[in-house]
């Protein structure tokens, strides 16, 4: 299941309203034909540039003919108009049409190439449009091409007027509804069918993709706009020649495609703006122009092989990363009192050998239980916990690093499992803990299991929300019930109404009733979100479940019935060594946090548990 | 119906363009051969390499000077190609898409030489004087004895660099490292200075076949394209599958050039050349002397 928000709840909502209003403004901004001729040629490099993605960067077909549809596009808009005399609003529909035509033409000799032929074919089957071209002189002007060819014009008012300003607003027209399409594309089956084709072809095939059909569409989809813009530019610039053809105006187009970054729609739209305005200011200086264009070109692809696009990412995730980092100091410097206020008892950082974490430790009680919170959450989760076993027990919890009030960790070495249960250890090891009960929610949970393979000290071990797993990718889908939320949970960069889906049917919290937890979400380092969730193939699984199923250490389960998550059917049917009751418990009608959400049955449960293994002390 | 003589001399004019053509192609099949590229920069290096000459023919003239221009052009060249490696190629040579890649700094590369070129000589045409004039009778036609001299320097130099890569131990290391990587550099064989040396090798053929063309026809900055163009239907058409598959190919390619040059005119020559290169593709894309695996 493929998680996909509309449009108008995406962090890029906002950016690309307020740019495409500015777009909208800018010809009563600046009213010199010169500003707005740059724009209308941004705009079709932008339309090139993004459409040609979609066979190089998201269908992986190397094809070199794109501006092959380009040139189509010119050209029947000019024999059209101009030779056969068709209306040039007809001719301008026509020229996408004949594109399409071509498309589905080069489809069929590259249906079974591979790599380098597919770039051969396609840089050939543009020669060969070239040749026929510069041939047919009486109907394409030959090499020199054709002039004054008929404008467009609505009701006598012709666009060039007032500046081009119908020109202009009809280039942006074709570029939003270019980006729209593109848009709509890569979100539908078929833009997905066409990733899979490029990813992994095997396995597409064998759900039962065709490589033909596929490849066809692609093309074809891949062809329409360009087509469309070569008509507009027939009609804007009144010229068709050859040159379209030419090795300059391909490696151009090609610059701002990895400009902005290959399978990005947005990249391509950045970059657009960005060398058209380069090359107008070096425009002066000719040859200079072009070296310093294909210097670019080369550093971009050597140095920097993401793009412009990769470069906003990053600067968005270092923002991202300071806003987090800010709100973590802010809170743990000023709001220690509220915190305090909800667990019962003050936290303190303290230093582990991945960084500082925030400790709330209730220092009485000869036998520590430690409670590890689930991912985007922090250890106030457990408040309830808190107030319940402080009597009788010494209750640990912690924020793990990038969460809570912990600072943020370096994301390579500090966001992984592993380095969660090492931090657990080095708690144990510090405060004195013994061999502690350790109980573990939903990513938590998987660090109390990491914790226990790894030999830590322990008496008991107890998870809520965690599926075990076996055999990592296979379990996943089993143990857990597949819903489009999960994506979110090892997102980077989630947009306030994806914190909001994420913070209630994740997690289950409602607004307004845990005003602590909800700002945990929006606190969550994004990279610990993306890292943890990344690295979970290197765990060391069957470590886990060996453990597990060596049934030396008390294990229980603890689960909400209504958790909406975990595959209570599989959390059974998984075999244990010794878990408590024999088999997985639930808590009431409680979710996925019964701890928080049903706590009076739920701290029942944990007392039974500790009861059996310590029958000695008997009442607990 | 056309007589035994007309027959004989397009027969004849395609076997000397063949040559040329063979010259060429052979650039761009080691390349495609050792390093597994597609050099997009093949035609730029042969405008480049024919405005050296020119430029060595301008301050030496007669005979001598032009044998100078080309051991000079094909020195230089040489050197240029073995840069581009270390420039263009080295920086991704492990990446997963280097073809793309590759065909990407390649032209971008021949965007850089072309205008240098233009920056240095200008745009203007120019020509290389050629050192040999006079005619020879064949068939009837005349032909002049300068292209039957281009076309046994062409048999010549291919012949030359067949010998260095079969019978000397740079060259056997040159296949060695084209045909197996890892081998190669089990063997303590420093792969990437073969590689250079590799592109260098076809930039100096590059630069001989433009110091021919530009003795025929006229140079200018943008000439390097239609060369280009040209080797890459030799090299499809033939395969890589052995160093003599693009020269067979190249004759044939330019008889056929010179047929359909003759019966459909010259427009539409170059069309022909690219359907016959696209069914190829289409029936053996491995080329019509190709095998499936490639060496050198």
């Amino acid at each position: 299941m493929k998680y996909a928000p509309p449009f108008h709840r995406s962090n890029g909502f906002w950016p690309i309203t307020i740019i495409f209003v500015l777009l909208l403004a800018l010809p009563f901004v600046f009213t010199d034909t010169y500003t707005r001729h740059t724009m209308i040629l941004v705009f079709i490099y932008a339309i090139l540039a993004s459409n040609w993605d979609i066979s190089l960067g998201y269908g992986g077909i190397v094809n070199f003919a794109h501006l092959g549809f380009f040139a189509i596009g010119l050209y029947s808009y000019g024999i059209a108009s101009k030779v056969l005399g068709v209306d040039p609003w007809l001719a301008f529909m026509l020229a996408p049409v004949l594109s399409v035509a071509f498309a589905a033409l080069l489809a069929i000799p590259i249906l079974r190439l591979e790599g380098i032929y597919v770039i051969l074919v396609t840089i050939a089957a543009t020669q060969l449009l070239l040749q026929i071209v510069v041939s047919q002189s009486a109907f394409t002007g030959g090499t020199s091409g054709m002039v004054l060819l008929p404008r467009l014009s609505i009701a006598d008012y012709r666009l060039s007027s007032d500046n081009r300003i119908g020109y202009y607003y009809l280039a942006l027209v074709l570029l939003s509804v270019s980006t729209v399409f593109l848009y709509k594309l890569e979100r539908s089956s078929l833009g997905r069918a066409i990733k899979a084709m490029r990813d992994n072809k095997y396995y597409a095939m064998a759900r039962g993709t065709s490589e033909g059909r596929i490849r066809l569409l692609t093309l074809c989809a891949s062809s329409f706009f360009p087509g469309l813009a070569g008509g507009f530019y027939g009609a804007y610039l009144r010229v068709a020649s050859p040159d379209v053809f030419g090795l300059g105006f391909l490696t151009i187009t090609l610059s701002v495609l990895l400009l902005g970054g290959i399978s990005t729609i947005w990249g391509s739209l950045i970059a657009a703006f960005v060398i058209t305005i380069l090359s107008q200011i070096l425009g002066d200086y000719g040859s200079w122009r072009n070296i310093i264009i294909a210097v670019v070109i080369i550093s971009v692809v050597i140095l920097y092989p993401g793009g412009l696009f990769a470069a906003i990412q990053e600067i968005w995730g270092g923002l991202n990363r300071l806003k987090t980092r800010i709100i973590a100091s802010y809170r743990r410097m000023f709001r220690a009192g509220e915190r305090r206020a909800a667990m019962g008892f003050a936290d303190r950082l303290m230093r582990t050998r991945h960084g500082e974490v925030s400790v709330c430790d209730t220092r009485t009680g000869d036998q520590a239980l430690i409670f590890i919170h689930g991912n985007s959450s922090c250890k106030e989760v457990f408040r309830h916990q808190f107030s319940a076993f402080s009597d009788r027990f010494r209750v640990v919890a912690f924020d793990l690093p990038g969460h809570g009030v912990s600072p943020n960790g370096d994301p390579e070495v500090h966001y992984n499992v592993e380095a969660y249960a090492q931090i657990v250890d080095d708690l144990v090891a510090e405060l004195g803990l013994g061999k502690p009960i350790v109980f573990g929610w939903s990513l938590g949970g998987y660090v109390a299991l990491e914790y226990a393979a790894t030999g830590g000290p322990l008496a008991g071990l107890a998870i809520c929300g965690t599926s075990p797993i076996a055999k990592y990718p296979d379990d996943m889908p089993r143990g857990y019930v597949p819903t489009p939320h999960m994506e979110l949970a090892g997102k980077r960069f989630h947009s306030p109404h994806e914190k909001y889906n994420y913070a209630t049917h994740t997690i289950g919290m409602k607004k307004g009733l845990e005003p602590l937890l909800w700002q945990a979400v929006w606190r969550t380092d994004g990279q610990a979100r993306e890292q943890v969730f990344a690295k979970l193939k290197t765990l060391d699984w069957p470590r886990q479940t060996r453990m597990l199923r060596s049934g030396d250490i008390p294990f229980a389960m603890i689960n909400g019935p209504l958790d909406p998550f975990i595959n209570h059917g599989y959390c059974r049917q998984f075999t244990y060594g010794d878990i408590w009751q024999g088999k997985p418990q639930n808590v009431g009608d409680a979710g996925h946090a019964p701890f928080l959400e049903k706590p009076e049955p739920f701290n029942a449960m944990l007392r039974g548990f500790i009861a059996r293994i310590f029958p000695e002390k008997g009442q607990l | 119906m056309i007589s035994a003589d007309t027959l004989a001399f397009i027969l004849m004019s395609g076997i000397l363009l063949g040559g040329l053509y063979a010259l060429m192609a052979t650039g761009l099949a080691i390349v495609w051969t050792t390093l597994g590229v597609f050099n997009f920069a093949h035609g730029t290096l042969l405008a480049l390499g024919a405005y050296v000459a020119w430029q060595v023919t301008q301050s030496v003239s007669g005979g001598l000077g032009f044998l100078l221009a080309v051991i000079i052009s094909m020195g230089v060249m040489f050197l240029v190609g073995f840069l581009l490696h270390y420039v263009l190629i080295k920086p991704f040579e492990r990446h997963e898409n280097v073809v793309l890649l590759a065909v990407i700094t390649t032209l971008a590369g021949a965007s850089i030489i072309e205008n240098t070129i233009l920056l240095s000589w200008g745009p203007r045409d120019r020509q290389i004087s050629p050192p040999i004039s006079g005619k020879i009778e064949f068939f009837g036609a005349a032909f002049n004895t300068y292209d039957f001299v281009i076309l046994g320097i062409s048999l010549l130099a291919l012949l030359a660099l067949a010998f260095f890569l079969r019978h000397t131990t740079r060259g056997r290391s040159m296949r060695a490292a084209a045909q197996n990587r890892e081998a190669a550099e089990l063997m303590g064989l420093n792969v990437s200075l073969l590689f250079a040396l590799t592109i260098g090798l076809a930039a100096a053929t590059a630069a001989l076949a433009g110091i021919f063309i530009g003795s025929l026809r006229f140079i200018s900055p943008a000439f390097g394209a239609d060369p280009l163009m040209k080797s890459l239907i030799v090299v499809i058409l033939g395969g890589v599958a052995r160093f003599s598959s693009p020269i067979y190919a190249a004759f044939i390619v330019g008889i056929a050039e010179s047929f359909s040059a003759y019966f459909l005119g010259l427009y539409w020559a170059p069309a022909v050349l690219f359907a016959m290169m696209i069914a190829v593709l289409l029936i053996k894309p491995e080329g019509l002397f190709g095998h499936r695996s490639k060496t050198l």
